[in-house]
């Protein structure tokens, strides 16, 4: 858990990511946007960083599977310390440290990540080295709701409900959008939390951007006696805080110029452009 | 070499507490031994080499020494991104073992045969490919990949065509072993796993002063070694149950290409699946893998300059 210093306020770790995205000239906005609030509840409250040290033995563990939200987890790492405003403004820059995709050896990202459907497994071996070894390290892992085509996804689930790795969640981000569309339309889901449920998940689906709901969600599934893995659902929107990109997908690829750039930055502090 | 496989990973797993045998509900009666002796540390990840794989890098972070075992056709080839992301890339200690390489599951066909395992995985940065001959060899490369604490590819092949050495030999990572002794000059073999006992047959009986080399090593490659081999050859003859594009003979032909210069006879799989069922040794013979069809690739090659 971070220290009561660090607000994680979602205007402002949306802010860095525009001020990165803009710099950078790069893509991947609403897939930040969409897991802004998710992350904030996350870091503020419930990971566990002994010395705040995001190497330390014993911490918990947050696989970010999606790995094409990872400006949002660096907006979050800003924060934290653990990365320094230099790598930010050089964002994307010939030499620079911090990619488009999430990478481990950046302190802070348990994963490399970009290529969907690993991050989970990867997240349930490391739940079942901490239940081998008999500690209360907990692991979640973060996958986007588009992501969940992936077949590792299913056989990562079957594998931790086997198992009982109750110290285990997975948040899915369920922003209704994939590269190419709507989930729904690419290829069907019906319902993510009904199908975590029949894989052995005790599952909640909530509010992605309501931040109390987020933290009661994730303390009432830790608190649950039973020896199931953990699904938290979270409807979100993706490009979630600026109007002109709230579920309008091409801010999946699509790059900010100066002009776009100045209006989404008034939408996000709420002054005119 | 299935019964030294099992034999190290017991030893290993007993010593270690942290070693864990994944696999992907292969095995069978080979983890016998091991479930009996390190019940704790065994686990059936079912039917799903992905997560497996995946898992696999999870329990190397959380400080376990996990050797992933599979059929060669599934493990490396069916999880090669697993392989490069997950564990590849921050140099885990997973150990990947894939049993059956080549045309072992002969019968089986396609899905089951084996001939480009090599070639999938000695270009992942990090990764080490080990490829023993016989049961010593097996022993050595397991004592070297535990030891070695990094990512090991480990290819498993036919286990009952014969020890190529008396006793488990000293290794160095790269090192080529020699498995029969020979003059310098004309001939020089440098075989891989199952061939290298058809390489010291064929030399013994027709070339008799020529040196055959083991290469339990695919990746690294002691380029040194190699390139003294080729300096001192007219004719080097490379041997392996694999495809001929991407394998020990592409190896040694890279290194001898920029070091040595010097005519080198692949003698492999020549790009292209089985077309008939058959047994292990009907199907060497499919491919030109049997000892007749080699010694005629070799007088052939010698006859061609």
């Amino acid at each position: 858990m971070s220290s009561q210093t660090q607000s994680f306020d979602a205007k402002a770790l949306r802010e860095t990511v525009l001020d990165m995205a803009y710099a950078g000239s790069t893509v991947h906005i609403g897939c930040a946007f969409s897991i802004i609030e998710l992350l904030a509840v996350l870091y503020r409250k419930h990971l566990r960083y002994p010395g705040n040290d995001p190497h330390a033995t014993g911490r918990d563990y947050l696989v970010l599977s999606k790995g094409h939200g990872v400006m949002a987890q660096y907006a979050c790492m800003r924060e934290l310390g653990w990365l320094k405003d230099e790598a930010f403004s050089a964002y994307f820059a010939d030499g620079s440290e911090l990619k488009g995709l999430s990478d481990s050896r950046i302190p802070g990202l348990e994963v490399t990540s970009g290529s969907l459907g690993h991050g989970f497994s990867v997240g349930v071996g490391l739940a079942m080295g901490a239940k081998l070894r008999g500690t209360d390290q907990k692991t979640f892992a973060l996958v986007g709701d588009g992501e969940v085509n992936e077949g590792p996804i299913w056989e990562g689930a079957l594998f931790a409900a086997h198992h009982e790795l109750k110290n285990f969640m997975v948040i899915v981000d369920e922003n209704g959008f994939q590269a190419m569309g709507r989930t729904q339309e690419v290829l069907k889901l019906g319902s993510i939390q009904a199908k975590f449920e029949s894989f052995g998940f005790e599952a909640i689906t909530i509010d992605g951007h309501d931040e109390v709901a987020i933290d009661c969600a994730i303390m009432q599934l830790w608190a649950s006696n039973s020896a199931s893995p953990k699904a938290l659902i979270a409807k979100t929107v993706k490009g979630k805080g600026v109007p002109f990109m709230e579920n309008n997908n091409i801010w999946h690829y699509t790059r900010l110029d100066p002009v776009t750039y100045a209006r989404a930055l008034s939408a996000v502090d709420g002054r005119a452009p | 070499m299935r019964a030294a496989f099992s034999e190290a990973l017991v030893r290993l797993a007993k010593a270690d507490l942290n070693v864990l045998l994944l696999t992907g509900d292969h095995g069978y009666a080979l983890f016998d031994d091991f479930r009996k002796e390190c019940p704790a540390q065994y686990l059936n990840a079912g039917i799903a080499e992905q997560n497996m794989v995946g898992m696999a890098a999870g329990l190397a972070r959380a400080g376990f020494r996990p050797f992933v075992y599979g059929l060669s056709a599934f493990i490396p080839v069916r999880v090669v991104e697993q392989i490069k992301l997950d564990v590849a890339h921050d140099k885990l200690p997973v150990v990947l073992v894939g049993d059956g390489a080549g045309f072992v599951y002969s019968h089986l066909g396609t899905s089951h045969q084996s001939t480009e395992d090599i070639a999938c995985t000695r270009a992942i940065p990090n990764l080490s490919v080990y490829s023993p001959a016989d049961r010593f060899e097996l022993t050595a490369c397991m004592d070297m990949a535990y030891q070695s604490r990094a990512p090991v590819y480990l290819r498993m092949g036919k286990s009952d065509r014969g020890d190529v050495h008396a006793a488990v030999p000293r290794v160095r990572a790269g090192s080529l072993l020699e498995a029969k002794p020979g003059k310098t000059g004309d001939i020089a073999f440098i075989a891989t796993g199952s061939l290298v006992r058809t390489a010291i047959d064929i030399a013994a009986e027709s070339y008799s002063d020529a040196a055959v080399w083991s290469a339990p090593f695919i990746k690294p490659m002691d380029s040194e070694q190699v390139t003294a081999i080729c300096a001192q050859s007219r004719i080097v003859v490379v041997l392996e149950e694999h495809s001929v594009l991407g394998g020990l003979g592409s190896v040694i032909t890279e290194i001898a290409s920029e070091f040595a210069p010097v005519r080198i006879l692949r003698v492999g799989v020549r790009d292209r699946f089985s077309h008939y069922c058959g047994t292990y040794e009907y199907l060497l013979k499919e491919h030109g893998l049997d000892r007749p069809a080699i010694e005629q690739q070799i007088r052939g090659f010698l006859t061609a300059n």
